[in-house]
Order: C-alpha cells, then sequence, then structure tokens
C-alpha cells in the first residue's frame, strides 16, 4: 500500500473512532439510564459475556456502560483543563511574541522553568495543597500543560509580527490593541485550537494518573481513572476485566484523537522531515 | 587493442514520479572504457551524467528503472543483485569518487576510522597495528596529510576532502575508477592538481577512469577520450585532441559547449536545455541548432560515435 | 577518541548551574506560593487531630514554631536558608528529618529508575533499528504501531496487568515489594527478582519513545549522503546500518534524552506506587495524601534539580560524541 493511502485509511479510522466516541458519550447515557447507585450483587463479577459484553464489576454493574459514564467524565474534565491551558498559553504565548525583547525572555524563561518539574509531581502538590475534588484536578493539569501552547503561539506570533501587513496596519495608524485583535488573533486561532485539541488525551491521561493515586477525583464520579483505582481489588483476586476495559478506553480515544489531530496538523504545518508527534 | 575494462551497451534509466510522470534520464548510452585510458564525460547540469554512474554501481533510488547493459569483466551491472554489488563491485572492481565528498562521509567519525574500516572491508588486512597502517598508506597514495587523519570531515578543506574521497576509491585497488565532478568548488590550480593525480593513477596505475564533469578545461587535461551528453544522450564520443584541437567536435552542441568557454569564443548557446521529462521525439538539441532541419524531427542514427544529422566533418571544414 | 575536553564540559557544567539556581529559586518560591494560597493550614498538618482538643496556648506556640503568621515569603527564605545546609525540616507524617526520609529512599528510587532507563534505552535502539533499516517494511508498521499505543497507555494500567499476568496468572515474578514478605533480610537476589516486573514495566512505557526516534533518525540517515558513500566503497549493510546511519541517527536521541527524565520520574512515580516499591516517589503519594508540606516541598525541589541533572547530562553527551558542536556554543 501507498504511503497516501495508508495515510487515509488511518485518518479515516481515526476519524470514525473519534466519532464513535462522541456519539457513545453524548448518546449512551440519555438512552440508557445508569444509575450509578443501583447495585445487584447477584451479578457480581462476571467475566465478559454477550448480555455484559465487558463484564460486570464488583457491584453488579454493566462494565460497558461504566466505561462509557467514566469516559464521558474524563473526556469532560480533561477537555476543560485543556481549554484553561489553551487560554492560559496563548495569552502567554500572545503576550511574549507580540511584546519581544525583555518581558519575552522573562516568559519564556518562566515556561523553561515549569518544564523542568516533572508534570504530575506539580500535579499533585497542586491537588494536595488544595481540598480534593474537580476543581484543583483542573486547575492542576491545566497549570502543567500549557507550556507547549505557549510555544507555539509565541512562535506564530513572532513569525506573523515579521510580516509587512502588520507593519503597515500599525504605521496606518492602528493602535497595537487593533491589530493584535483583528490579525495577529485570528491567525493563532488554528494553531492554538489545534494544540488544545491534542491536549484533551494528555489532560485525561494525567486526570486518570492523578485518581489513580487516589489524590484525583472524587471516586463517586467515577472517572476512568476512578475505575482502575476501584478495580485494584478485584484484580488481585484475578478478575482482569475491571482493570482491562477502562484502560482501553483511554487508549482508543487518545490514538483516534492523535491521529486526527496529527493529520490536521500537516495540513496547517507541513513539518520537517524529521520532527515527530511525541 | 585491449579488451575494454567497462562496455556500456544501450544503458538507459527511467524515473517514475508519483505524478505518473517518466523522466528519461539517461537514454541508449553506449561506450567502452579501457584500461590505461580515460573517458571525460561531459554536458550540462542536469544533463544525467550522475545518473549514470549511480546505474553503474546500482546506487539507483526505488523508483528508477535501468535498462540496457553494462559489463564490467564478466560481470552485468545491471542485472547484478544487491549481494554482488555489495560484495564483488563497489570499491573492488569500481572506485566511486563522488560529488561534495567531504558530504558523503559520516561526520561523526574521523577520516582515520573511515578509512581503517574501508581497509578491513576491502582487504584481508587484521589486526590493529597492520589496518592501520594500511589506512596510513592510502591516505598516502592520494597524497592526504598524515596529520588531517584524525580530523572530522567538516574539518577538511575542499581539496582535503576530495584526496580523502580519492584514497578511500582507491584501497580497493579497483580496475575502473568513476570521478563523479571531482573538480566542483576548488580553484584553479587546486583543479589542476586534482585531475594531475587522477591522471597518475591512470598512467601509472594502468586503471581505466571515467570522469564525469561539466569543467571542459579539466577534461581537455585529463582525457583520452571525450563523451558528450545532452539531455540524457551521448551525442558524441571523439578522440580528445581531435575534441579540442583541430579538426574539433563534430556536434553541433559540443561545438557550442567549447565556444561558450572564456578562453575561446565565450558565446554561450542560444536557449535552454529541454526539461527531462519532455522530450521531444526527434533530436533533442533541434531547437537551439543553427543547422537544423526538417530531418531533425526523427532521431538520428549513432554512427561513429555521433548522433546527428548534420554533423561538422572534416568535409565542411575544407570547404 | 581524542582527549575529552574537561575544561570546556566544566564551563558547560558551571554555566548551566549558574542557570539552574534562578529556576530553582523560582520553584520553590511557586511551592511556597502555592501553599499560601491553599487552605492548607500547617498547624493542623503537623498537629493532626491533636489540634483539636489543644489550647490556645500550645497553637500559639505551635504557630510561632512553624512560623505561621510570617509572611510566606519570610518563611521561604528561612526554609531556603535551612535546605542550602542540608536540613529540610522534619516530615509531619513521618516525623522524621524529611532529609533522613529522602536518603532511606533515594538509593532503590535511582536504582529503579536507572535499570528501567537502561531496558528502554538499548532495547528502543534495537527497536529502532529494525524498524528504520526497512521503513515501510512490515515490522515497521508492527513496531511503529506498538510503540503508539503504548505511548497513549497509562504506564500504572501497564503496571497492573503486568501484575495481574506474570504475578497472578503465571506466578512466576513477585507482585510488589522489595523483599519476599517473609524474609528479614534483603538480599541481592531477592532485590534482583522484585525489581524485575517494576523496572519493565517502566522500561515498557519509556521505550516507544526511543524507539521512534531511533527508527526516524536512522531512516533519515539511510536517506542521506554519508551512507550513499559508505554503500559506494562496498561496505556491508550491517556495517553501513550500524556504523554510519546508526552513528548519525543517534544524534538527535540524545540531544533529546534529557527531556525524557520529567517522563521518567512521573513513571516511576506510578510504577512505585503500583509495586510498593520503597522508593520516594511513593513517600510522595504519601505525603500528598497527608499534605506533609515540608516532605513535599523537598520532593518537588529534588525532581526539578533531577530533570536539570538530566539536561546537563544531555548536553555533556551530545557535545561529546557530535564534532561538529563546541561546547562554548551551547
Amino acid at each position: 500500500m501507498s504511503r497516501r493511502s495508508t495515510r487515509t485509511v488511518r485518518v479515516r479510522i481515526s476519524a470514525a473512532l473519534v466519532a464513535a466516541t462522541v456519539l457513545a458519550v453524548l448518546l449512551v447515557p440519555p438512552l440508557v439510564q445508569l444509575d450509578q447507585q443501583a447495585v445487584d450483587l447477584s451479578s457480581k463479577l462476571l467475566s465478559p459475556s454477550w448480555s455484559h459484553p465487558f463484564g460486570t464489576d464488583d457491584l453488579g454493574r454493566d462494565l460497558f456502560l461504566r466505561c462509557v459514564y467514566g469516559l464521558r467524565v474524563s473526556l469532560l474534565v480533561g477537555a476543560a483543563a485543556a481549554l484553561t491551558a489553551t487560554v492560559i498559553g496563548t495569552a502567554i504565548g500572545a503576550i511574549a511574541g507580540a511584546l519581544g525583547g525583555r518581558a519575552d525572555r522573562a516568559l519564556m524563561r518562566l515556561v523553561d522553568t515549569f518544564s523542568s518539574v516533572p508534570h504530575l509531581l506539580l500535579g499533585i502538590f497542586i491537588v494536595a495543597m488544595f481540598r480534593p475534588g474537580v476543581w484543583p484536578v483542573i486547575v492542576s493539569v491545566a497549570l502543567t500543560h500549557w507550556l507547549s501552547t505557549a510555544r507555539i503561539v509565541r512562535a506564530e506570533v513572532l513569525s506573523l509580527r515579521a510580516r509587512p501587513y502588520i507593519d503597515a496596519a500599525i504605521s496606518g495608524g492602528a493602535s497595537r490593541w487593533r491589530v493584535a485583535v483583528r490579525h495577529l488573533l485570528p491567525a493563532v486561532l488554528p494553531q492554538a485550537a489545534l494544540a488544545a485539541v491534542l491536549m484533551v488525551p494528555h489532560a485525561m491521561w494525567h486526570e486518570s494518573a492523578l485518581s489513580f493515586l487516589g489524590l484525583g477525583l472524587p471516586t463517586h464520579l467515577a472517572s476512568l481513572g476512578n475505575l482502575i483505582q476501584g478495580a485494584r481489588g478485584s484484580l488481585l483476586a484475578g478478575q482482569w476485566w475491571p482493570t482491562l476495559f477502562p484502560g482501553l478506553f483511554i487508549i482508543v480515544p487518545t490514538l483516534a484523537i492523535a491521529g486526527l489531530a496529527g493529520a490536521w496538523r500537516e495540513r496547517i504545518n507541513p513539518r520537517r522531515r524529521s520532527e515527530l508527534m511525541l | 587493442m585491449t579488451a575494454p575494462v567497462l562496455s556500456v551497451r544501450g544503458l538507459s534509466v527511467r524515473f517514475l514520479m508519483p505524478s505518473g510522470r517518466r523522466i528519461a534520464a539517461v537514454t541508449d548510452a553506449h561506450f567502452d572504457v579501457a584500461a590505461g585510458e580515460c573517458l571525460a564525460l561531459v554536458g550540462e547540469s542536469g544533463c544525467g551524467k550522475s545518473v549514470l554512474a549511480s546505474a553503474l554501481l546500482g546506487l539507483l533510488p526505488a523508483n528508477a528503472q535501468a535498462a540496457g547493459g553494462a559489463y564490467l569483466g564478466d560481470v552485468d551491472l545491471l542485472a547484478a543483485d544487491e549481494r554482488t554489488l555489495a560484495r564483488t563491485v563497489r570499491g573492488r572492481l569500481i572506485g566511486l569518487i563522488p560529488q561534495s565528498p567531504a558530504a558523503h562521509l559520516t561526520p561523526v567519525r574521523t577520516v582515520r576510522s573511515q578509512l581503517e574500516e574501508t581497509v578491513v572491508a576491502l582487504t584481508g588486512t587484521r589486526g590493529r597495528a597492520a589496518v592501520r597502517q594500511a589506512a596510513e598508506a592510502a591516505a598516502e597514495r592520494a597524497a592526504f596529510p598524515a596529520g588531517h587523519l584524525d580530523h572530522h570531515p567538516h574539518e577538511l578543506s575542499g581539496g582535503l576532502a576530495q584526496r580523502a574521497a580519492t584514497a578511500l576509491a582507491l584501497i580497493g585497488n579497483a580496475p575502473l575508477l568513476l570521478a563523479d565532478e571531482p573538480t566542483t568548488g576548488l580553484d584553479r590550480d587546486l583543479v589542476h592538481h586534482t585531475v594531475d593525480e587522477l591522471r597518475r593513477q591512470v598512467d601509472v596505475g594502468r586503471r581505466a577512469l571515467l570522469v564525469i564533469t561539466h569543467d571542459l578545461a579539466a577534461a581537455e587535461r585529463i582525457a583520452d577520450r571525450m563523451a558528450v551528453m545532452y539531455a540524457g544522450r551521448i551525442v558524441e564520443i571523439s578522440d580528445a585532441t581531435a575534441f579540442f584541437g583541430l579538426p574539433g567536435p563534430r556536434h553541433p552542441y559540443s561545438r557550442g559547449l567549447l565556444g561558450a568557454l572564456p578562453e575561446r569564443d565565450f558565446i554561450p548557446i542560444p536557449g535552454m536545455p529541454p526539461e527531462l521529462g519532455d522530450l521531444p521525439d526527434g533530436c533533442a538539441f533541434a531547437p537551439r541548432c543553427e543547422r537544423a532541419t526538417p530531418t531533425c524531427t526523427t532521431l538520428p542514427a549513432a554512427a561513429a560515435g555521433l548522433v546527428c544529422h548534420h554533423p561538422h566533418v572534416t568535409e565542411d571544414l575544407r570547404a | 577518541m581524542s582527549r575529552l575536553p574537561w575544561g570546556a564540559m566544566a564551563r558547560l557544567a558551571g554555566r548551566r548551574l549558574l542557570f539552574a539556581a534562578p529556576i530553582l529559586l523560582v520553584v520553590t518560591f511557586g511551592v511556597f506560593a502555592i501553599a499560601a494560597a491553599s487552605p492548607f493550614d500547617p498547624v493542623k498538618a503537623y498537629a493532626g487531630t491533636a489540634a483539636l482538643g489543644a489550647d490556645a496556648e500550645t497553637l500559639e506556640r505551635l504557630r510561632d514554631n512553624l512560623g505561621v503568621d510570617q509572611p510566606f515569603t519570610s518563611r521561604w527564605w528561612h526554609w531556603l536558608t535551612s535546605a542550602v545546609t542540608g536540613d529540610f525540616g522534619q516530615s509531619s507524617v513521618l516525623r522524621q528529618p524529611v532529609a533522613e526520609v529522602i536518603g532511606e529512599r533515594l538509593v532503590w528510587s535511582s536504582l529503579l529508575c536507572a535499570v528501567a532507563f537502561l531496558v528502554a534505552v538499548l532495547t528502543g535502539t534495537v527497536l529502532g533499528v529494525l524498524a528504520g533499516r526497512r521503513p515501510g517494511s512490515l515490522l515497521d508498521r508492527v513496531v511503529t504501531s506498538v510503540a503508539y499505543s503504548l505511548e497513549a497507555a497509562p504506564v500504572f494500567w501497564l503496571a497492573l496487568l503486568a501484575v495481574w499476568l506474570f504475578a497472578l496468572q503465571l506466578g512466576v515474578l513477585p507482585a510488589g515489594g522489595l523483599t519476599d514478605t517473609a524474609s528479614e533480610q534483603v538480599t541481592f537476589r531477592q532485590v534482583a527478582s522484585h525489581i524485575v516486573l517494576p523496572a519493565g514495566v517502566l522500561a515498557v512505557s519509556q521505550l516507544p519513545w526511543f524507539t521512534l526516534y531511533v527508527r526516524q533518525g536512522v531512516s533519515d540517515a539511510l536517506a542521506e549522503d554519508p551512507v550513499r558513500g559508505a554503500r559506494a566503497r562496498g561496505l556491508s549493510e550491517s556495517t553501513v546500518l550500524l556504523g554510519h546511519a546508526l552513528r548519525s541517527g543517534l544524534l538527535p536521541v540524545l540531544t533529546l534524552v534529557g527531556s525524557r527524565v520529567p517522563e521518567l520520574i512521573t513513571g516511576a512515580l506510578l510504577v512505585e506506587s503500583v509495586f510498593s516499591w520503597p522508593g520516594i516517589a511513593a513517600a510522595t503519594v504519601e505525603a500528598a495524601t497527608a499534605v506533609d508540606f515540608p516532605l513535599l516541598a523537598a520532593l518537588t525541589t529534588l525532581a526539578t534539580a533531577a530533570v536539570l541533572l538530566g539536561n546537563l547530562l544531555a548536553d555533556l553527551l551530545y557535545g561529546l560524541f557530535d564534532p561538529r558542536v563546541k561546547f562554548s556554543d551551547m
């Protein structure tokens, strides 16, 4: 198969998976009400079968539904965190790029500083200091993930500043603010949006890790990370499915989003040969 | 006459582009090179000379198709599989002195280590001391100073890099040397020096030398015979003294090439060479040729080392 | 290889240390600032439930001792000046000097990370070469797909599944801890058998990055002139691959290997939790759950220092291995 057709197939599969994820997350909960509190101990820990394709968990609830609900929570928290991170990163990157000089250097030093602290460690620290809950998790993820967006936006702004039409606008009497909003912002938006989408899987991962450690979302929210943590007991007793499937529900959307966003990125940013999307 | 070392018969190379277009880089090449002889293959940049060299070594990219025959001793170079090429041909039967020699050396390794590696691969020398000595001897053969052996390729000047490449090419004691643009980027006296060194390999070493170049002055200094290439086709093969002196080149293009030299008439050939993917049916030079006639829309037959309907023959001069 | 350029390397190290100092200052300052902004109460954390029953005077004395009423900037400065002498304060949960807590555990974490890193680099290089030598081949596509999938997989999930498979189903490896539960001593054999799973899982989580970058480096190098020259000289394909393509292809990996230290630490955090490995990462989780601020502050600083050290090492290696690069330029 030629390079181009494998890539197209990959993109199509990614798109299909992303669509499936979105649909599942949006449609299943309203259609199939899962009472999180409903406990059916008689169906406890059944291995996968026709009636329960992913098996049941330790309280008899269908695991497939639990995973879909969990995915919804993880995606929502991940998206919120990614959005927050993007806003912070865009603001800082734009300011650094637009102001240049000392402010730029200072802000980039800040970026370097933040990137010297391992994400999860800083995330754990933030969550530990504030009472565990949804918002500390979102803030913790956002504060550790704004760096790449800041760098991308700054690079974009710097390249735009060098363009003649910006100079022309400023010397034509337009205020800097006006230039920023009418010209710089629209140009920066695609890159920022792409960065936001690419960040959602990372954010989901980070939240899962925090929840797994017991430092993330409250257990009743049952995100995928919570589910894996809760499955530890059954795992030691030999039941593998409560652990396996939530993990797959993290991996597959991650790969799908990364695949789709990667193709989008190639469209707006033809990459150099030796750059990798990691 | 001695049997030729290299015998090329009807060699053609075509590239298949992703758009479906076919580029005819080399068409129907036909020539011999004998031991103790230097054949200079000249032509403008982009006429397919380097592709021919790659074809002989089996280093064509994946989208290339080669047809015809190229014989070196008993080996059919085009039909040989990768194993034969790697084990018997490259370095051992053909010594390549590549274009941009410094770029063809691995930047993170010293010249010495690359020489020693080639010594081990191509000769039977074993043992650290013997290999080291052999490498130094190889460097000396190409007049590469021993003091620079521990340098890295990017630290070498153009002339030194050329000598390093020559040293590497000579290690396998190949009967055929293939020098691809050996004088690019060198200044005049270095050019003379380099081609004289190469000539020494021919005279003293009794090797066959195929020099690919667009530098006619250098070719004049070194060649026994001249082959002129235009738009992928070899349009003339002549004896060098006849080419550069009297009666001069026979093909109008060759005349134009010589005439374009500053030392001669300094008149460039009007027009541009054609796209190799878009060649006309007949003679490719016809659009720029002052002797063109309607006959030139058909391809001339090759005769006595010449592919032209209206060559400059001695009768013309007398007339 | 010629003599090592110790002078240039030392100067680079010196420049980096100079650069590192403000970073550490900012990070530690940030840590204290976050603590000040949070609902964290050092008194409650220190005294625990006892604070509920204590009288006002005791609490007052505690507050004084802990310097709670001072602005966080002076608390930060106080902490900093003690820290440079090696005194990181007292862990509120473990009732031990923080330096002692870290010292006890650092060895095990370093061992785990070192083994995992080594395995990841070696295996990643081998797989990367095998995949990169024939881009687009079946092996290449399999290796690449598996690598991308592993990259997306949470390391703690891999760890749990590894425990299930190897410890529970197959019963060939222990499920956790440093030594067998019954044993009194720490022997080499026990540590060796207990380190296999955690280091293996950590290595597998770091593997994809190395594989993909080496593969890219090798396949790029194979398409370039130096390899063409090597082939034309008649060198065997394995010599060309290992002596030329790999040598050039490893350089980009070397420059970036320092950026893997944060990932390694993150991975270690999770792996140590799953396997109850007695390292500092496990202590971090305990500290976070119990809000043990002195320990957390020290660990964050330590992790940052480790990252900066990793960057320095990567730059030193790069300067040593790429002759085109001068230390003075870095």
